[in-house]
């Protein structure tokens, strides 16, 4: 048993879970009585098994998965953004990160956007693409990649000077210090933005799929609504929740796989 | 104990090219609240045949600023030096120079990669690799990890080695080149006494493996007459060179030699024209 006011001495891993999941019941506890004490309508908040019924009916129904169409959809676009995002991004972020000039030159049109409405872009996105895949797709980009670049060259920045100095006496040229020196040391920090990138996008998604989707979780969860099935509402929510966790949990995971060393410094 | 550095080609660097000018260096700083700071005050040496030459002075003298400029890599920003050059073979030299090779306190092992990757490290960088075929670095990698103690942990990142073990690896990364110029910016100075005493051993040994010119900054006058066949003691900030004697004693230095009365005047030589010269630095004596 560890003391409760001491933050470096965290429980252990079981008592860990089981205070988690205790956390989770409780609330799913609380949502079934009130849900079935009829003081809230279930027209505004419908009780847990309903959810979980509307689940399955998405989930399986007539020979066809709603669900899963939905899911691939949503995840097929989130994916194509984020490889987008990885491959300008995280290049743009290392200039930036290793080259003060561009930093200068580039940071007033990439600081600001960290606090920018992206949401409001979309109209103007609509206006400038219509209202295809195209859309969609530099919806979740722009909304991700503006959080990117920024870690992106931070993670540089944050690279101690001694590996530069190091890899520039043994006669490294600055853009190899920049290759075998910096890049790789900051790589960890730079796998972290990629994962908030990851995360961005799974609340981005409902938001891209706003406009005329025929396809997607956050199309479902709309035509859910316009039907007022709250029920398929809150479904939706949840899976989508599910999936941006699994995302970064699997990422992070993969992070510590790829880069061992960033916990042992 | 570790073997000695086997031979290869070629066994020694080129004695007859070797010379390194340093000629009236004066290096100012900008200081607080406007103004200059002058670090190091006309400072003029010579260096012309292989050796371990200590510059010894308190701390904060600017005797590391004095070692970059032999070869290494000098701070951005400021005009280094600001008056006076170093030449080596006659060139003037302006920055990192591929002849020398610096060790520093912090050793700047990459955590990311093995010991082995470590010690092979310049050989990703297109100046060695195309001066050193793939089959001979790999074979003076394996020479050095046998060299320095090291070849059964080969395989270990930065993180699973001690202290001493680390900069063991970046010993070994420095002389896998084969400089002629080795830089020590203040090497065991982080280390704790006795890992201090084996790594001094270690340098000695691969010194006599591979004589070259060895630049060894330290503020511990022990680690001055242990290790230098000459030292140049410097005053606390504006360095000026305060003496500068040859040691003639053989390495290794027994602990009766350091107790002995020809070691004692010695230190007391140094120390006396330390004290000569007041400031805020500190040297240490680990006798």
């Amino acid at each position: 048993m560890s003391e409760f006011w001491n933050p470096y001495a965290p429980p252990d891993a079981r008592r860990r879970r089981l205070l988690a999941v205790g956390t989770v019941l409780t609330l799913l506890l609380l949502w079934s009585a009130v849900a079935a004490s009829g003081l809230v309508s279930p027209t505004k908040l419908p009780a847990p098994w309903q959810v979980l019924s509307a689940f399955a009916y998405l989930a399986w129904n007539d020979g066809d998965s709603l669900l899963l169409t939905a899911t691939l959809w949503s995840a097929g676009r989130l994916l194509v953004a984020g490889a987008l995002v990885i491959a300008i991004g995280i290049p743009i972020g290392i200039v930036m990160g290793a080259a003060p000039q561009v930093n200068a030159a580039l940071s007033p049109l990439v600081d600001p956007f960290r606090s920018a409405p992206v949401v409001a872009l979309l109209p103007i996105l609509v206006m400038w693409m219509g209202i295809g895949e195209a859309m969609k797709i530099a919806f979740l980009f722009i909304g991700a990649v503006v959080y990117l670049i920024p870690m992106v060259r931070d993670a540089i920045q944050a690279v101690p000077q001694s590996y530069w100095i190091g890899a520039r006496d043994l006669g490294a040229t600055p853009w190899e210090c920049i290759r075998n020196a910096v890049v790789p040391m900051a790589m960890p920090r730079i796998a972290d933005a990629v994962i908030v990138a990851f995360s961005v996008m799974w609340t981005y998604i409902t938001v891209a799929e706003y406009v005329n989707a025929r396809e997607g979780l956050g199309q479902l969860i709309q035509n859910a609504r316009r039907f007022s099935a709250w029920d398929q509402v809150f479904a939706g929510i949840i899976v989508i929740i599910a999936l941006a966790l699994a995302t970064y949990q699997w990422m992070l995971w993969l992070k510590r796989r790829l880069y061992p060393w960033e916990t042992q410094q | 104990m570790n073997a000695p550095l086997p031979a290869a080609q070629p066994t020694t660097p080129d004695k007859h090219l070797l010379s390194v000018l340093v000629r009236d260096i004066v290096q100012e700083y900008p200081a607080d609240g406007g103004g200059l700071t002058r670090v190091i005050d006309r400072v003029s040496l010579t260096f012309d045949k292989p050796g371990i030459n200590m510059l010894l002075g308190p701390s904060g003298c600017g005797k590391s600023t004095l070692l970059h400029m032999l070869g290494g890599v000098r701070p951005l920003g400021v005009k280094t030096p600001t008056s006076g050059s170093v030449l080596i073979d006659g060139v003037e030299c302006t920055g990192a120079h591929d002849d020398s090779v610096m060790v520093f306190q912090r050793y700047a092992n990459r955590p990311d990669l093995s010991v082995f990757d470590n010690i092979a490290f310049p050989f990703r960088l297109k100046l060695w690799k195309s001066r050193v075929a793939e089959g001979e670095w790999r074979q003076r990698v394996g020479d050095m990890l046998k060299a320095v103690g090291l070849s059964d942990k080969a395989g270990l990142r930065p993180a699973q080695l001690s202290g001493g073990q680390n900069q063991r690896v970046a010993l070994a990364r420095a002389l896998v080149l084969r400089p002629r110029i080795l830089l020590m910016d203040e090497p065991f100075g982080a280390l704790d006494a006795q890992t201090r005493e084996e790594m001094q051993r270690l340098l000695i040994e691969l010194y006599r493996s591979w004589p070259c010119l060895v630049v060894f900054v330290t503020h511990d006058v022990t680690e001055a007459l242990v290790l230098g066949d000459r030292v140049i003691v410097l005053s606390s900030q504006p360095a000026r060179v305060a003496d500068d004697f040859e040691v003639g004693e053989p390495r290794p230095r027994s602990a009766e030699w350091q107790r002995s009365r020809a070691a004692q005047a010695l230190e007391e030589r140094i120390l006396n024209q330390l004290h000569a010269s007041p400031g805020k630095g500190q040297v240490r004596v680990t006798l």
